[in-house]
Protein backbone atom coordinates (compact mmCIF):
# COMPACT_ATOMS: atom_id res chain seq x y z
CA UNK A 1 0.00 0.00 0.00
CA UNK A 2 1.34 3.39 -1.02
CA UNK A 3 0.35 6.43 1.02
CA UNK A 4 2.31 9.68 0.67
CA UNK A 5 2.41 12.72 2.93
CA UNK A 6 2.02 16.16 1.37
CA UNK A 7 4.30 18.60 3.17
CA UNK A 8 2.53 21.82 4.05
CA UNK A 9 5.38 22.83 6.35
CA UNK A 10 4.18 21.27 9.59
CA UNK A 11 6.37 20.57 12.60
CA UNK A 12 4.93 17.06 12.60
CA UNK A 13 4.84 16.25 8.86
CA UNK A 14 7.80 13.91 9.37
CA UNK A 15 6.00 12.29 12.32
CA UNK A 16 3.12 11.41 9.95
CA UNK A 17 5.70 9.77 7.69
CA UNK A 18 7.08 7.88 10.72
CA UNK A 19 3.65 6.59 11.80
CA UNK A 20 2.91 5.34 8.27
CA UNK A 21 6.37 3.75 8.06
CA UNK A 22 5.77 1.96 11.37
CA UNK A 23 2.44 0.70 9.99
CA UNK A 24 4.49 -0.87 7.13
CA UNK A 25 3.10 1.37 4.44
CA UNK A 26 5.20 2.51 1.48
CA UNK A 27 5.46 6.21 2.19
CA UNK A 28 7.30 9.37 1.25
CA UNK A 29 7.07 13.07 2.03
CA UNK A 30 6.35 15.12 -1.09
CA UNK A 31 6.29 18.91 -1.60
CA UNK A 32 2.82 20.42 -1.91
CA UNK A 33 3.86 21.63 -5.35
CA UNK A 34 4.11 18.06 -6.70
CA UNK A 35 1.99 17.83 -9.90
CA UNK A 36 -1.02 15.55 -9.47
CA UNK A 37 0.09 13.54 -12.55
CA UNK A 38 3.06 12.27 -10.49
CA UNK A 39 0.93 10.79 -7.74
CA UNK A 40 -1.97 9.18 -9.61
CA UNK A 41 -0.78 5.68 -8.61
CA UNK A 42 -1.16 6.31 -4.86
CA UNK A 43 -3.59 4.40 -2.66
CA UNK A 44 -4.05 7.29 -0.25
CA UNK A 45 -2.74 10.70 0.69
CA UNK A 46 -2.20 12.63 3.91
CA UNK A 47 -2.27 16.44 3.79
CA UNK A 48 -0.04 17.63 6.60
CA UNK A 49 -0.43 20.62 8.84
CA UNK A 50 1.64 23.74 8.43
CA UNK A 51 2.33 27.24 9.60
CA UNK A 52 0.38 29.12 6.90
CA UNK A 53 -2.85 30.76 7.91
CA UNK A 54 -4.85 29.37 5.02
CA UNK A 55 -7.43 32.12 5.12
CA UNK A 56 -4.77 34.71 4.25
CA UNK A 57 -1.79 32.74 2.92
CA UNK A 58 -3.50 30.35 0.50
CA UNK A 59 -0.56 30.77 -1.89
CA UNK A 60 1.64 28.66 0.40
CA UNK A 61 -0.72 25.68 0.17
CA UNK A 62 0.46 24.59 -3.31
CA UNK A 63 -1.67 22.01 -5.11
CA UNK A 64 -3.69 20.74 -2.13
CA UNK A 65 -6.89 21.90 -3.86
CA UNK A 66 -5.96 20.01 -7.03
CA UNK A 67 -5.42 16.79 -5.08
CA UNK A 68 -8.80 17.29 -3.39
CA UNK A 69 -10.54 17.79 -6.74
CA UNK A 70 -8.89 15.04 -8.75
CA UNK A 71 -8.00 12.21 -6.38
CA UNK A 72 -10.11 9.08 -6.40
CA UNK A 73 -8.08 7.60 -3.51
CA UNK A 74 -8.83 8.50 0.13
CA UNK A 75 -7.36 11.69 1.59
CA UNK A 76 -6.76 12.52 5.25
CA UNK A 77 -6.27 16.21 6.01
CA UNK A 78 -4.57 17.03 9.32
CA UNK A 79 -4.76 20.49 10.96
CA UNK A 80 -4.04 22.94 8.10
CA UNK A 81 -4.72 19.94 5.84
CA UNK A 82 -8.27 19.73 7.18
CA UNK A 83 -8.66 23.49 6.99
CA UNK A 84 -7.68 23.61 3.32
CA UNK A 85 -10.09 20.74 2.64
CA UNK A 86 -12.99 22.49 4.35
CA UNK A 87 -12.25 25.85 2.76
CA UNK A 88 -11.99 24.25 -0.67
CA UNK A 89 -15.48 22.81 -0.28
CA UNK A 90 -16.99 26.09 0.85
CA UNK A 91 -16.41 26.53 4.59
CA UNK A 92 -15.21 29.73 6.22
CA UNK A 93 -11.92 29.71 8.15
CA UNK A 94 -10.81 32.23 10.71
CA UNK A 95 -8.79 32.77 13.86
CA UNK A 96 -9.95 30.37 16.57
CA UNK A 97 -12.02 31.90 19.35
CA UNK A 98 -9.81 29.87 21.70
CA UNK A 99 -6.70 28.38 20.06
CA UNK A 100 -5.48 24.98 21.27
CA UNK A 101 -1.83 24.13 21.98
CA UNK A 102 -1.20 20.78 23.56
CA UNK A 103 -3.83 18.77 25.39
CA UNK A 104 -7.40 18.74 24.01
CA UNK A 105 -10.44 16.77 25.27
CA UNK A 106 -11.95 15.20 22.17
CA UNK A 107 -15.55 14.06 21.89
CA UNK A 108 -16.32 11.74 19.00
CA UNK A 109 -19.76 12.05 17.41
CA UNK A 110 -19.31 9.65 14.50
CA UNK A 111 -17.66 6.26 14.83
CA UNK A 112 -18.01 5.15 11.22
CA UNK A 113 -14.70 6.22 9.67
CA UNK A 114 -11.49 7.38 11.34
CA UNK A 115 -12.92 6.82 14.83
CA UNK A 116 -14.18 3.27 14.25
CA UNK A 117 -14.17 1.27 17.49
CA UNK A 118 -12.57 4.13 19.43
CA UNK A 119 -14.00 5.55 22.70
CA UNK A 120 -16.56 8.36 22.74
CA UNK A 121 -14.04 10.71 24.32
CA UNK A 122 -10.27 10.70 24.72
CA UNK A 123 -7.27 13.03 24.89
CA UNK A 124 -5.61 14.33 21.77
CA UNK A 125 -3.05 17.07 21.08
CA UNK A 126 -3.63 20.08 18.92
CA UNK A 127 -1.58 23.08 17.84
CA UNK A 128 -3.61 25.59 15.87
CA UNK A 129 -4.32 29.31 15.70
CA UNK A 130 -7.11 29.09 13.10
CA UNK A 131 -10.21 26.96 12.89
CA UNK A 132 -12.96 25.88 10.54
CA UNK A 133 -16.05 27.97 11.28
CA UNK A 134 -18.74 25.69 9.78
CA UNK A 135 -18.93 22.16 8.37
CA UNK A 136 -18.92 22.50 4.56
CA UNK A 137 -21.94 21.30 2.55
CA UNK A 138 -21.63 17.62 1.75
CA UNK A 139 -19.58 16.91 4.88
CA UNK A 140 -20.53 15.76 8.37
CA UNK A 141 -19.05 16.55 11.76
CA UNK A 142 -17.20 13.60 13.35
CA UNK A 143 -15.58 15.09 16.47
CA UNK A 144 -15.39 18.25 18.56
CA UNK A 145 -13.76 19.70 21.69
CA UNK A 146 -14.87 22.26 24.28
CA UNK A 147 -12.83 25.02 22.59
CA UNK A 148 -13.15 23.93 18.99
CA UNK A 149 -16.48 22.79 17.58
CA UNK A 150 -15.03 21.27 14.41
CA UNK A 151 -12.28 18.81 15.34
CA UNK A 152 -13.18 16.21 12.72
CA UNK A 153 -15.07 16.04 9.43
CA UNK A 154 -15.88 13.43 6.81
CA UNK A 155 -17.21 13.87 3.28
CA UNK A 156 -20.58 12.19 2.67
CA UNK A 157 -19.95 10.86 -0.83
CA UNK A 158 -16.16 10.70 -1.23
CA UNK A 159 -13.40 9.21 1.00
CA UNK A 160 -12.19 12.57 2.33
CA UNK A 161 -11.50 12.92 6.05
CA UNK A 162 -10.15 15.72 8.18
CA UNK A 163 -8.99 16.19 11.77
CA UNK A 164 -8.05 19.47 13.39
CA UNK A 165 -5.88 17.72 16.01
CA UNK A 166 -2.74 15.69 15.40
CA UNK A 167 -3.08 11.89 15.46
CA UNK A 168 0.63 11.53 14.58
CA UNK A 169 2.09 12.80 17.86
CA UNK A 170 2.93 10.59 20.83
CA UNK A 171 0.65 12.39 23.27
CA UNK A 172 -2.51 11.82 21.23
CA UNK A 173 -4.32 8.75 22.50
CA UNK A 174 -5.33 6.24 19.79
CA UNK A 175 -3.28 8.17 17.21
CA UNK A 176 -1.95 5.04 15.58
CA UNK A 177 -5.48 3.54 15.58
CA UNK A 178 -6.80 6.58 13.70
CA UNK A 179 -4.14 6.01 11.03
CA UNK A 180 -4.99 2.31 10.96
CA UNK A 181 -8.65 3.16 10.42
CA UNK A 182 -7.59 5.41 7.54
CA UNK A 183 -5.61 2.51 6.07
CA UNK A 184 -8.72 0.30 6.47
CA UNK A 185 -10.73 2.86 4.53
CA UNK A 186 -8.07 2.70 1.81
CA UNK A 187 -8.24 -1.12 1.73
CA UNK A 188 -12.02 -1.08 1.34
CA UNK A 189 -11.73 1.57 -1.37
CA UNK A 190 -9.23 -0.58 -3.32
CA UNK A 191 -11.56 -3.59 -3.43
CA UNK B 1 12.54 1.15 16.55
CA UNK B 2 11.45 -0.59 13.41
CA UNK B 3 14.34 -2.56 11.89
CA UNK B 4 17.28 -1.37 14.01
CA UNK B 5 19.69 -3.92 12.53
CA UNK B 6 18.70 -3.00 8.98
CA UNK B 7 19.21 0.65 9.78
CA UNK B 8 22.71 0.02 11.14
CA UNK B 9 23.72 -2.01 8.07
CA UNK B 10 22.32 0.55 5.64
CA UNK B 11 23.83 3.51 7.50
CA UNK B 12 27.29 1.93 7.48
CA UNK B 13 27.02 1.16 3.76
CA UNK B 14 25.85 4.67 3.05
CA UNK B 15 28.71 6.26 5.02
CA UNK B 16 31.25 4.06 3.21
CA UNK B 17 29.80 5.09 -0.13
CA UNK B 18 29.62 8.78 0.69
CA UNK B 19 33.18 8.89 2.08
CA UNK B 20 35.16 6.67 -0.30
CA UNK B 21 38.81 5.85 0.50
CA UNK B 22 41.14 7.61 0.89
CA UNK B 23 38.67 10.36 1.91
CA UNK B 24 38.78 11.47 5.51
CA UNK B 25 36.09 12.89 7.77
CA UNK B 26 35.76 14.70 11.05
CA UNK B 27 32.79 13.96 13.26
CA UNK B 28 31.44 16.81 15.34
CA UNK B 29 31.21 15.12 18.71
CA UNK B 30 29.43 16.65 21.70
CA UNK B 31 29.34 13.41 23.65
CA UNK B 32 25.57 13.17 23.29
CA UNK B 33 23.84 10.08 22.02
CA UNK B 34 23.29 11.45 18.49
CA UNK B 35 26.90 12.31 17.77
CA UNK B 36 28.28 9.25 19.58
CA UNK B 37 26.06 6.93 17.53
CA UNK B 38 27.15 8.70 14.37
CA UNK B 39 30.78 8.31 15.48
CA UNK B 40 30.25 4.60 16.17
CA UNK B 41 28.63 4.01 12.77
CA UNK B 42 31.31 6.03 10.98
CA UNK B 43 34.08 4.29 12.86
CA UNK B 44 32.77 0.92 11.66
CA UNK B 45 32.44 2.27 8.13
CA UNK B 46 35.69 4.19 7.60
CA UNK B 47 37.89 3.24 10.60
CA UNK B 48 40.98 5.37 11.03
CA UNK B 49 39.92 7.80 8.29
CA UNK B 50 37.69 9.30 10.99
CA UNK B 51 38.62 11.95 13.55
CA UNK B 52 36.22 12.84 16.37
CA UNK B 53 36.43 16.46 17.48
CA UNK B 54 35.01 17.61 20.81
CA UNK B 55 34.91 21.35 21.42
CA UNK B 56 35.41 22.55 24.96
CA UNK B 57 33.49 25.78 24.40
CA UNK B 58 33.32 26.82 28.05
CA UNK B 59 29.57 26.24 27.96
CA UNK B 60 29.34 22.57 28.89
CA UNK B 61 27.98 21.05 32.10
CA UNK B 62 29.95 20.23 35.24
CA UNK B 63 32.44 17.46 34.58
CA UNK B 64 31.29 17.04 30.99
CA UNK B 65 34.63 17.70 29.28
CA UNK B 66 36.27 14.87 31.24
CA UNK B 67 33.29 12.54 30.86
CA UNK B 68 33.21 12.90 27.08
CA UNK B 69 36.95 12.44 26.75
CA UNK B 70 36.69 9.20 28.74
CA UNK B 71 33.93 7.94 26.42
CA UNK B 72 35.95 8.78 23.32
CA UNK B 73 38.93 6.96 24.81
CA UNK B 74 36.84 3.86 25.51
CA UNK B 75 35.59 3.86 21.93
CA UNK B 76 39.16 3.59 20.70
CA UNK B 77 38.73 6.09 17.87
CA UNK B 78 40.94 9.03 16.81
CA UNK B 79 39.84 12.07 18.72
CA UNK B 80 40.85 15.62 19.57
CA UNK B 81 39.67 17.90 22.34
CA UNK B 82 39.79 21.52 21.25
CA UNK B 83 39.83 24.18 23.95
CA UNK B 84 37.96 27.18 22.58
CA UNK B 85 36.16 28.71 25.56
CA UNK B 86 37.49 32.28 25.27
CA UNK B 87 36.73 32.28 21.53
CA UNK B 88 33.06 31.47 22.23
CA UNK B 89 32.66 33.96 25.08
CA UNK B 90 34.21 36.75 23.00
CA UNK B 91 31.83 36.08 20.15
CA UNK B 92 28.83 36.07 22.50
CA UNK B 93 29.62 39.38 24.17
CA UNK B 94 26.63 41.76 24.21
CA UNK B 95 24.44 39.25 22.36
CA UNK B 96 21.00 38.75 23.90
CA UNK B 97 18.70 37.52 21.14
CA UNK B 98 18.38 33.70 21.21
CA UNK B 99 18.53 33.17 17.44
CA UNK B 100 21.56 35.43 17.21
CA UNK B 101 23.27 33.40 19.96
CA UNK B 102 22.49 30.13 18.19
CA UNK B 103 23.84 31.36 14.85
CA UNK B 104 27.06 32.67 16.41
CA UNK B 105 27.64 29.39 18.23
CA UNK B 106 26.86 27.37 15.10
CA UNK B 107 29.41 29.33 13.12
CA UNK B 108 32.07 29.12 15.84
CA UNK B 109 31.68 25.34 15.94
CA UNK B 110 32.10 25.12 12.18
CA UNK B 111 35.23 27.27 12.17
CA UNK B 112 36.79 24.96 14.76
CA UNK B 113 35.80 21.88 12.73
CA UNK B 114 37.19 23.47 9.56
CA UNK B 115 40.54 24.07 11.24
CA UNK B 116 40.70 20.53 12.56
CA UNK B 117 39.56 19.07 9.24
CA UNK B 118 42.29 20.94 7.40
CA UNK B 119 44.94 19.63 9.75
CA UNK B 120 43.63 16.06 9.50
CA UNK B 121 43.17 16.35 5.73
CA UNK B 122 39.42 15.77 5.89
CA UNK B 123 36.93 17.06 3.37
CA UNK B 124 33.83 15.53 4.96
CA UNK B 125 31.97 16.64 8.07
CA UNK B 126 29.83 14.05 9.85
CA UNK B 127 27.11 15.33 12.14
CA UNK B 128 24.60 13.58 14.38
CA UNK B 129 21.74 15.69 13.05
CA UNK B 130 18.35 14.11 13.82
CA UNK B 131 14.85 14.91 12.55
CA UNK B 132 13.85 17.57 15.11
CA UNK B 133 17.06 19.52 14.34
CA UNK B 134 16.19 20.20 10.70
CA UNK B 135 12.44 20.34 11.31
CA UNK B 136 12.74 23.08 13.93
CA UNK B 137 15.48 24.93 12.05
CA UNK B 138 12.95 25.62 9.28
CA UNK B 139 13.30 25.62 5.50
CA UNK B 140 11.48 26.92 2.44
CA UNK B 141 8.06 25.91 3.73
CA UNK B 142 8.60 25.38 7.45
CA UNK B 143 8.81 28.15 10.03
CA UNK B 144 12.02 28.45 12.02
CA UNK B 145 11.19 27.56 15.61
CA UNK B 146 14.84 27.65 16.62
CA UNK B 147 18.03 27.33 14.58
CA UNK B 148 19.74 24.17 15.72
CA UNK B 149 23.46 24.92 15.61
CA UNK B 150 24.18 21.98 13.32
CA UNK B 151 21.58 23.00 10.70
CA UNK B 152 20.38 26.60 10.93
CA UNK B 153 23.73 27.68 12.35
CA UNK B 154 25.75 26.36 9.40
CA UNK B 155 27.50 29.11 7.44
CA UNK B 156 26.73 29.34 3.73
CA UNK B 157 30.40 28.97 2.82
CA UNK B 158 30.88 25.58 4.50
CA UNK B 159 33.90 24.12 2.76
CA UNK B 160 33.16 20.48 3.60
CA UNK B 161 30.67 17.88 2.43
CA UNK B 162 28.07 17.16 5.09
CA UNK B 163 27.18 13.58 5.94
CA UNK B 164 24.26 13.09 8.33
CA UNK B 165 23.19 9.46 8.67
CA UNK B 166 20.58 10.01 11.41
CA UNK B 167 18.50 12.71 9.69
CA UNK B 168 15.30 10.64 9.66
CA UNK B 169 15.53 9.42 13.26
CA UNK B 170 14.12 10.77 16.50
CA UNK B 171 15.80 10.47 19.89
CA UNK B 172 14.00 7.26 20.91
CA UNK B 173 15.16 5.60 17.70
CA UNK B 174 18.74 6.86 18.10
CA UNK B 175 18.77 5.32 21.59
CA UNK B 176 17.66 1.98 20.13
CA UNK B 177 20.55 2.14 17.66
CA UNK B 178 22.92 3.19 20.48
CA UNK B 179 21.88 0.21 22.61
CA UNK B 180 22.30 -2.17 19.68
CA UNK B 181 25.80 -0.80 19.04
CA UNK B 182 26.74 -0.74 22.74
CA UNK B 183 27.34 3.02 22.67
CA UNK B 184 28.11 4.25 26.18
CA UNK B 185 26.14 7.48 25.72
CA UNK B 186 22.89 5.60 24.99
CA UNK B 187 21.05 6.81 28.10
CA UNK B 188 22.49 10.32 28.42
CA UNK B 189 19.80 12.97 28.55
CA UNK B 190 19.48 15.33 25.58
CA UNK B 191 21.66 18.42 25.80
CA UNK B 192 21.44 21.23 23.26
CA UNK B 193 24.34 22.05 20.93
CA UNK B 194 24.55 25.70 22.08
CA UNK B 195 24.89 24.17 25.54
CA UNK B 196 24.43 26.33 28.64
CA UNK B 197 24.42 29.49 26.51
CA UNK B 198 20.71 29.00 25.82
CA UNK B 199 19.97 28.18 29.47
CA UNK B 200 21.28 31.59 30.43
CA UNK B 201 18.61 33.97 29.14
CA UNK B 202 19.93 37.24 27.83
CA UNK B 203 23.64 37.96 27.61
CA UNK B 204 26.04 35.10 28.22
CA UNK B 205 28.95 35.78 30.57
CA UNK B 206 31.38 33.36 32.24
CA UNK B 207 29.86 34.34 35.62
CA UNK B 208 26.30 33.58 34.53
CA UNK B 209 27.36 30.32 32.91
CA UNK B 210 28.98 29.31 36.21
CA UNK B 211 25.67 29.95 38.01
CA UNK B 212 23.54 27.97 35.57
CA UNK B 213 26.15 25.19 35.42
CA UNK B 214 25.94 24.71 39.20
CA UNK B 215 22.15 24.94 39.20
CA UNK B 216 21.92 22.35 36.39
CA UNK B 217 24.22 20.09 38.35
CA UNK B 218 22.04 20.33 41.46
CA UNK B 219 18.85 19.63 39.46
CA UNK B 220 20.42 16.58 37.80
CA UNK B 221 21.96 15.32 41.04
CA UNK B 222 18.81 15.63 43.16
CA UNK B 223 16.56 14.12 40.50
CA UNK B 224 18.87 11.16 39.96
CA UNK B 225 19.12 10.56 43.73
CA UNK B 226 15.33 10.58 43.96
CA UNK B 227 15.06 8.23 40.96
CA UNK B 228 17.52 5.87 42.63
CA UNK B 229 15.42 5.93 45.80
CA UNK B 230 12.36 5.03 43.75
CA UNK B 231 10.60 8.31 44.56
CA UNK B 232 10.61 9.69 41.02
CA UNK B 233 10.66 8.39 37.48
CA UNK B 234 13.59 9.69 35.47
CA UNK B 235 12.31 12.46 33.19
CA UNK B 236 13.27 12.62 29.52
CA UNK B 237 15.21 15.84 30.13
CA UNK B 238 15.80 17.89 33.29
CA UNK B 239 17.79 21.04 33.88
CA UNK B 240 17.90 24.59 35.23
CA UNK B 241 17.52 27.89 33.42
CA UNK B 242 18.92 31.18 34.72
CA UNK B 243 16.43 33.98 34.22
CA UNK B 244 17.68 37.50 33.56
CA UNK B 245 15.44 39.19 36.13
CA UNK B 246 16.11 39.71 39.82
CA UNK B 247 13.71 39.60 42.73
CA UNK B 248 13.69 40.42 46.42
CA UNK B 249 14.30 37.90 49.16
CA UNK B 250 15.27 37.68 52.81
CA UNK B 251 18.33 35.74 53.96
CA UNK B 252 19.27 35.67 57.66
CA UNK B 253 17.30 38.84 58.43
CA UNK B 254 19.02 40.64 55.57
CA UNK B 255 17.45 41.84 52.35
CA UNK B 256 18.51 39.86 49.31
CA UNK B 257 18.18 40.79 45.68
CA UNK B 258 19.13 37.90 43.42
CA UNK B 259 18.43 35.86 40.33
CA UNK B 260 15.64 33.37 39.74
CA UNK B 261 16.35 29.86 38.54
CA UNK B 262 13.64 27.96 36.65
CA UNK B 263 13.66 24.19 36.94
CA UNK B 264 12.50 22.36 33.81
CA UNK B 265 11.82 18.63 33.62
CA UNK B 266 9.82 17.06 30.80
CA UNK B 267 8.59 13.70 29.64
CA UNK B 268 8.75 12.96 25.94
CA UNK B 269 9.46 10.22 23.43
CA UNK B 270 10.73 12.10 20.43
CA UNK B 271 11.23 15.68 21.61
CA UNK B 272 8.52 16.93 19.25
CA UNK B 273 5.85 17.00 21.95
CA UNK B 274 6.48 17.00 25.69
CA UNK B 275 4.67 17.35 28.99
CA UNK B 276 6.16 18.76 32.16
CA UNK B 277 7.21 15.98 34.54
CA UNK B 278 5.07 15.39 37.58
CA UNK B 279 8.09 15.36 39.90
CA UNK B 280 7.54 14.65 43.58
CA UNK B 281 7.17 17.68 45.83
CA UNK B 282 9.99 16.29 47.94
CA UNK B 283 12.52 16.42 45.11
CA UNK B 284 11.37 19.90 44.06
CA UNK B 285 11.81 20.99 47.65
CA UNK B 286 15.32 19.51 47.84
CA UNK B 287 16.33 21.23 44.62
CA UNK B 288 14.96 24.56 45.81
CA UNK B 289 16.61 24.47 49.24
CA UNK B 290 19.97 23.28 47.92
CA UNK B 291 20.13 25.91 45.17
CA UNK B 292 19.14 28.81 47.39
CA UNK B 293 21.40 27.70 50.28
CA UNK B 294 24.54 26.82 48.37
CA UNK B 295 24.18 29.61 45.81
CA UNK B 296 22.89 32.30 48.17
CA UNK B 297 24.95 35.08 46.66
CA UNK B 298 23.44 34.58 43.23
CA UNK B 299 20.02 32.92 43.52
CA UNK B 300 17.18 33.58 45.97
CA UNK B 301 14.20 32.15 44.08
CA UNK B 302 13.44 28.87 42.32
CA UNK B 303 10.37 28.19 40.16
CA UNK B 304 9.12 25.08 38.32
CA UNK B 305 8.08 25.30 34.68
CA UNK B 306 4.67 23.67 34.16
CA UNK B 307 4.28 24.19 30.40
CA UNK B 308 3.98 21.53 27.73
CA UNK B 309 5.47 21.56 24.24
CA UNK B 310 3.55 22.98 22.46
CA UNK B 311 3.03 25.81 23.26
CA UNK B 312 6.47 26.09 24.94
CA UNK B 313 9.60 24.38 23.68
CA UNK B 314 11.68 22.20 26.01
CA UNK B 315 14.62 24.60 26.26
CA UNK B 316 13.78 28.26 26.90
CA UNK B 317 15.70 29.78 23.97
Amino acid sequence: MKVYVVDNGGQWTHREWRVLKYLKVETKIIPNTTPFEEITDLDGLVLSGGAPSIACEAGRMGFNAVYLDRATFPILGICAGMQVMCQHFGAQLGPADVPEFGEVDLTVSDHSGLFKELPDSFTVWGSHNDEVKAVPAGFKLTASSPSCKIEGVACLNRPLYGVQFHPEVENTQYGSEIFQNFLEIIKVQKQ
Amino acid sequence: MLGTEDFIREAEESISQKIPAPGKAVIACSGGVDSMVTAALASKAIGSRLLAVYVDNGLMRKGEDEEVEAMLKHMGINYRIVKAGPEFFDALENVEEPEHKRKIIGEKFIRVFEREAKEFGATFLLQGTIAPDWIESGDGIRDTIKSHHNVGGLPKDLGMTLVEPLRDLYKDEVRDVARALGVEASERQPFPGPALAIRCLGEVTPEKIAIVREACYIVEDEIMKSVKDGKDVRPWQYFAVLLPSKSVGVQGDRRAYGYTVAVRAVDSVDGMTATFSKLSISVLNKISVRITDTMKNQVNRVVYDITSKPPATIEWE
